[in-house]
């Protein structure tokens, strides 16, 4: 194993280091114009992209030459079981991706922290690990389609996928990314195998494949929905592809504020909501929504946005660590470290990282706050409860500005918020009657004794599932809300279409989310459900279901499969659903052709 | 015959591609020892055959065992009591001679070095070279030295020496029939080479249509196979009539039949349909091979019994 091990690192080491040297130039040269660590989520996928397609490439080209059916039997015909073999490629594979991807970016971290002012935490150092574990991921992947029969091929990028659409976060990041890695590497010891055209023999092998099979496919049925929707936009009646429905959710989230204060206030039967829709024209309305998806979390490998912002007056350049809790600056003239940002006179930790949102405000999930560039000092703005999440920027609207939570709208004093004496108590909450929907927006009109607050909910109930309406609220400046009106918006899509996510699979699509969500924290601004599906959805995926065990009966007879094996796949499709028959018939040829 | 005397055995082995049959039902039992040629017309199921032998394939139907082992169960430990040399010569081109020698010699528990010096002398080969530097004839001489040194009992040589010029086919050749270690093992010997199978063939074994079509020694077959030349006034009877025909052609005036399994009684046969005059002569191996294939060969009706 040894020797075939070094062979094969024998074949493409000059390839790797000339891909080392380069990767390393290339590193160079953007370190000079940007800090590539401190680099935004997107941009490190985009990176992370090239590592992976790098390693696609070598696992692509690697086993395209071995596959040749000679070639395939000079290789596999010795001594040596096919695990060993496969280890071997594999693993020098991996350490020439080493050698091109994690070593390179391994000098960049080093050379940042030794020879730089820029901000490199302990996270950053994980930075080579991911990149090499990427790469490594596309080597596996690469290998593994060009193994599989032609049909299989495409499938292998769907361990993979759960990379990017993983929420988890540092160290979980680096574990998810380790537990789609064991998968490939299993998934190629599966196939693997001298008959490259046989389904695989042991039971464990079978899972290992169908899985991916059953999840890929639920994500190309899902899409295929979408073809429907074009069909429907050629049509001409697609709601968000022209005028939209009456009296529907995508009217209400694109209505003007004006407009959909007089369509909630149409059925009010409340004595002042005459004298409101009069006023409505001629009042000043201010607008908001949940703008804010998602916090940086402490030693997170990436940031969702840039960490960092200039002091032009001061010639600084803020960076957060997360290592230090605060922001660093530097000195863009000299480039030497100079200042450092806590929070307040005492330069407090910040409690979490901070998310710059623009005007010299920083928000955290609870509390907001302004840098004074004047006095170089970072102020709490204001707080909110523990239990609430910050879902949006600060709007202002006359003498009060809105501040909106996860589970309730704000109303502080203007002149106190803009003369930055914090932390501000507010003015008025207004609780947010959302029921386990998702906000869509608030529209807030000024009146004499208070304010009219309409309140729209439904956020991904277009295509999706959950309830969407449009309450209108009398908010006085003393005393409590009281409810003046309530409309419930009427779905735009057919029902089976907004829940056939669900009912297509209901065991996969939770089991996705349950992936998407592995070792990654609850993120309130996401939150929504759980939903209560209509008896149509239950009747839908039922009879999918039925289909499935059905196909799976009928096709299994026809295919290279044993007796008790057939009963497994009838069971399975009855609980996947169409996908699992899909898995099924990818994965075993038909008999004929055995 | 004992199974364990046997080193190939199929039983009603059946290949189907699509509708395709490339083995049809082979049954085939080929004994230990000496070298066994197995020839047939492209597509008849000889590649096949070795990928469903040494497990590479599976078999739509029927038994195929090699060595006494099921070629689906073979182990690492069986894979290292057969060798096998492809026409490509399959060899890692970026690696020198001596590290290919010494990674299979880690590989293979019964290496015999005497086994590899003794067929790579027969060759210009430098230990330092690098493998795609060597010419095909080098690299084929190399592949064959890696495998006697395996010390295989059971060697398959799968047209080890399409694409060669004459020189690297003789020393090909030569190196395989003075090397002591093939003698030690039992040779498959895949070619379309007549001349070759002639020469070192003891057993000669003829695959048509993913069927045994003949097994015997290559003198008995030549001996089965006779050309006849008649002087037969007109175009002398229908092929269908002529028993054992196998190919006929019309040259200078005279009718030339190479018919099988036909004695003296071929001749009374020929005079009975007008013959004037009648030769017998013996044919190569080569000239009977190729007419006994041609026989079934697919063609137009027309220009089958021409």
């Amino acid at each position: 194993m040894r020797e075939l091990w070094r062979a094969e690192l024998l074949r493409f080491r000059t390839w790797a280091i000339a891909a080392a040297i380069v990767h390393l130039a290339v590193l160079g040269f953007f370190a000079r114009l940007v800090d590539p660590l401190q680099q935004p989520d997107f941009v490190h996928a985009i990176v992370a992209g090239v590592y992976f397609v790098a390693g696609l490439l070598l696992g692509l080209y690697q086993m395209g030459s071995y596959r040749r059916p000679n070639a395939w039997l000079n290789l596999l015909h010795r001594p040596l079981q096919p695990g060993r073999i496969v280890a071997a490629l594999s693993l020098a594979a991996g350490a020439l991706l080493c050698l091109a991807v994690l070593l390179p970016l391994a000098l960049l971290v080093l050379g940042q922290w030794a020879w730089t002012a820029r901000v490199v935490d302990l996270r950053h150092a994980a930075l080579p690990l991911a990149a090499g574990m990427i790469a490594t991921g596309g080597y596996l992947a690469g290998a593994i389609a060009m193994l599989s029969t032609r049909r299989v091929a495409a499938f292998a990028l769907v361990p993979p996928a759960l990379w990017f659409a993983s929420q988890a976060n540092g160290v979980w990041a680096l574990a998810m990314q380790a537990l789609v890695l064991a998968w490939l590497a299993a998934w190629l010891r599966v196939v693997f195998k001298p008959d490259l055209t046989a389904p695989p023999r042991t039971a464990a092998g079978q899972v290992l494949a169908a899985v991916p099979l059953a999840f890929g496919t639920y994500v190309l049925l899902v899409m295929a929905s979408l073809g429907y929707q074009l069909g429907w936009m050629v049509v001409g009646s697609h709601p968000l592809n022209g005028t939209p429905p009456e009296g529907g959710y995508v009217q209400a989230s694109r209505a003007e504020s004006g407009e959909l204060l007089l369509a909630g206030l149409a059925g009010s039967g409340h004595a002042q909501a005459p004298l409101w829709r009069q006023q409505v024209p001629l009042s000043h309305l201010t607008s908001m929504a949940p703008e804010v998806t998602v916090y940086p979390v402490a030693h997170a490998l990436t940031n969702p946005t840039l960490a960092e912002f200039d002091d032009a007056e001061n010639r600084r350049r803020y960076t957060f660590s997360h290592d230090a809790g605060r922001f660093l600056g530097v000195n863009p003239v000299n480039r030497e470290r100079e200042g450092v940002l806590g929070i307040g006179e005492k330069q407090l930790r910040f409690p979490t990282p901070p998310l710059l949102v623009g005007d010299g405000l920083m928000a955290t999930a609870q509390a907001l706050y302004r840098y004074d560039s004047d006095r170089q000092q970072v102020d709490v703005v204001l707080e909110l409860p523990p239990t609430e999440t910050l879902a949006a920027s600060p709007a202002i609207t006359g003498e009060a500005v809105m501040v909106l939570s996860d589970q309730a709208l704000y109303l502080y004093d203007a002149r106190a918020f803009r003369a930055g004496t914090g932390p501000l108590a507010p003015r008025q909450r207004l609780p947010l009657p959302l029921g386990g929907a998702r906000l869509a927006r608030i529209d807030l009109m000024e009146l004499i004794d208070g304010e009219l607050v309409s309140i729209t909910v439904g956020r991904g109930s277009i295509d999706g599932p959950g309830e969407a309406w449009q309450s209108v609220w009398h908010w006085p400046a003393r005393g409590t809300p009281e409810q003046v009106a309530r409309r419930d918006l009427a779905p735009d899509f057919p029902l089976l279409l907004r829940h056939y996510e669900w009912w297509v699979s209901p065991l996969l699509r939770h089991a996705r989310l349950a992936l998407v969500q592995l070792f990654a924290a609850d993120n309130p601004l996401q939150a929504g459900g759980p939903h209560q599906r209509p008896v149509a959805a239950w009747l839908a995926a039922g009879l999918a279901a039925l289909f499935a065990a059905a196909g799976s009966l009928a096709w299994g007879r026809r295919q290279v499969l044993g007796r008790r094996a057939r009963a497994v796949w009838v069971l399975a499709c009855l609980l996947v659903g169409l996908p699992g028959l899909l898995a099924q018939w990818l994965l075993y040829p038909r008999r004929d052709h055995a | 015959m004992n199974d364990d005397d046997l080193v190939i055995q199929t039983q009603t082995l059946v290949k189907r591609y699509g509708r395709k049959h490339a083995l049809d039902g082979l049954s085939l039992a080929i004994p230990r020892g000496r070298i066994h040629a197995i020839v047939g017309a492209n597509g008849a199921g000889k590649s096949t055959l070795f990928r469903i032998l040494l497990g590479f394939l599976p078999a739509s139907s029927g038994q195929a065992r090699i060595l006494g082992v099921d070629s689906q169960q073979l182990a690492p430990a069986d894979r290292s009591r057969i060798g096998f040399v492809n026409e490509e010569h399959t060899l890692p081109g970026w690696m020198t001679v001596a590290a290919v020698t010494a990674m299979q010699k880690k590989h293979y528990p019964r290496w015999r070095q005497p086994a590899f010096d003794e067929v790579i002398g027969h060759y210009q080969v430098e230990l330092g070279q690098k493998v795609r530097q060597l010419s095909r004839g080098e690299r084929a001489g190399l592949n064959l030295a890696l495998a006697l040194a395996q010390s295989p009992e059971l060697l398959v040589l799968d047209e080890p020496t399409l694409g060669l010029d004459v020189v690297a086919k003789r020393a090909f050749l030569e190196s395989l029939l003075y090397s002591n270690a093939a003698g030690d093992c039992t040779v498959i010997y895949c070619s379309h080479q007549m001349e070759e199978i002639e020469r070192v063939a003891d057993n000669l074994v003829i695959l048509e249509r993913g069927r045994l079509a003949h097994m015997s020694a290559p003198d008995e077959f030549c001996e089965r196979v006779s050309l006849w030349v008649a002087d037969i006034p007109f175009q002398g009877p229908p092929p269908e009539t002529v028993p054992g025909l196998l190919q006929r052609q019309q040259l200078d005036g005279l009718q030339h039949y190479l018919v099988l399994d036909q004695d003296e009684g071929f001749a009374d046969f020929l005079r009975s349909v007008g013959a004037r005059s009648v030769q017998s002569m013996p044919v190569s191996l080569d000239r009977a091979v190729n007419g006994f294939l041609a026989k079934h060969h697919a063609a137009p009706t027309e220009l089958r019994h021409a």
